[in-house]
């Protein structure tokens, strides 16, 4: 896998030691002091920094549109809740960052992590329903069954969600979502996008 | 080929090893020629492509001759709920044989290893530690059946990954060998291994000059080995060199 890198790469000195996040976001490996590719793009020619995935999505090194990632940089991811529970909330993760993924990826969010005050005294239901599309970070890989989301941020928490009628509602405060058809309040974490 | 499962006609055990004798007197001459007009050192035609199904994150098909592979890989994915954690990722390969794959209908030989050993060809190739927690499924399916499947299998396989973004330290290669008598003939036919007297095989990384796999049956000196080795290193690096540009035009178009 010597495509573009290996072409503009000069002999490094000193032991290029990559350590392995930076090995991930920018698809390098390094191996007696060259650098290889381990993954199959295209210059995109432009911006040095970008490379074009084969199949045509934008990869930048600082994402990757395949994997779920961890730590570091804050990834916001979007979800849809499917099971509300006393302790914890389950959500299909289908996008991180802006690369929807193929297939979904479990996560949850548990009840420290939904908001930033006040964490004991949360009420998961009147947090989220299953349903709603919910912007939330990626705290970690989790456990092996599901990973570790937050919406403890104010820009973090239920974006869209339909209400009981089946109608989308609007948000009106940071608890408090309405239905337009109803008027009926209903209590959600919404999240605030400036 | 002795035995035959009872529900087909088969000729009888004594005829098919009388003609089993004979084909293997001829092998074991030094002019036989081969049945496609090859010579000895001459691997088949590789026809490669990449993208053959959509639903898969990347696929290939290969035909080598009349082997004809066809590999999906999914992922990386979701693991099942009942794995535990782990912090690198993991590798589920699956290797299926059509039941028109082969003139006798049923699974042929023994491909039921054919999946573990196509898991240890592939998995020093992946750069398994970036993709923690989730699982890449490979499925391998065999058309048809011409010789020489599970080489054919390796570098498909390896090209699919490549399709489907998985990270790796290099493609690949495998080429398998069969020996009869004092001669050593590359990639062979389905007629040709079921009269070898021994088989070779190697799963290998051109650029980085490691070998991934190898797989050795029948009886062979040390001399005829190392003959062997340089040959089959040769064959597979020729045939990622095939390999790479097919990769390289896939992209661009």
């Amino acid at each position: 896998m010597t495509e573009s890198i290996q072409s503009n790469t000069q002999r490094v000195g000193p032991i290029l030691a990559v350590p392995l996040l930076s090995a991930i976001l920018t698809a390098t490996f390094s191996r007696a002091w060259i650098i290889f590719a381990s993954l199959l793009a295209a210059r995109g020619g432009y911006f040095p920094g970008f490379f074009r995935s084969h199949n045509g999505h934008f990869m930048n090194p600082d994402t990757n549109y395949q994997k779920k990632k961890k730590k570091n940089p804050d990834i916001i991811s979007w979800l849809q809740v499917t099971r509300v529970m006393a302790r914890m909330a389950s959500a299909d993760i289908m996008c991180v960052e802006s690369k929807a993924v193929k297939e979904k990826f479990t996560g949850i969010i548990r009840q420290q992590d939904v908001r930033a005050t006040e964490i004991d005294k949360v009420d998961m239901y009147l947090s989220f329903r299953p349903g709603d599309i919910v912007r939330a970070l990626v705290l970690s890989l989790g456990d092996a069954r599901a990973y570790y989301l937050s919406t403890a941020k104010n820009e973090l928490g239920v974006v869209s969600a339909q209400s009981l009628t089946g109608a989308t509602m609007v948000p009106i405060s940071w608890t408090e979502m309405q239905c337009p058809l109803t008027g009926q309040v209903e209590k959600r974490k919404v999240a605030t996008i400036e | 080929m002795a035995t035959a499962p009872t529900s087909t006609y088969s000729p009888s055990n004594s005829w098919e090893r009388a003609r089993q004798q004979q084909k293997k007197s001829l092998f074991r001459k030094e002019d036989w020629v081969r049945s496609d007009g090859r010579n000895f050192h001459q691997c088949r035609p590789a026809f490669l492509r990449t993208g053959a199904t959509n639903a898969a994150s990347g696929s290939a098909y290969a035909e080598f001759g009349s082997t004809k592979v066809i590999v999906s890989v999914f992922g990386p994915r979701e693991s099942k709920k009942a794995m535990m954690y782990s912090d690198t990722g993991r590798l589920n390969c699956h290797v299926s044989y059509t039941t028109f794959s082969a003139p006798i209908r049923g699974q042929g030989t023994d491909n039921k290893e054919y999946s573990s050993m196509l898991h240890k060809a592939l998995e020093s190739a992946i750069i398994l530690e970036t993709f923690p927690k989730t699982t890449v499924d490979i499925f391998a399916l065999v058309l048809e059946s011409g010789g020489g499947d599970l080489p054919v299998i390796i570098s498909c396989a390896s090209l699919a990954l490549a399709d489907a973004g998985i990270m790796m330290y290099d493609l690949v290669s495998a080429v398998s060998l069969s020996c009869f008598g004092t001669n050593l003939v590359i990639d062979p036919t389905t007629e040709e291994e079921a009269c070898r007297d021994g088989s070779f095989m190697i799963s290998y990384m051109p650029s980085r000059n490691e070998i991934t796999q190898f797989t050795l049956t029948g009886e062979w000196s040390t001399a005829k080995i190392n003959e062997a080795l340089e040959l089959c290193l040769d064959a597979c690096s020729k045939l990622a060199e095939i390999m790479r540009s097919c990769l390289k035009d896939n992209v661009l178009s």
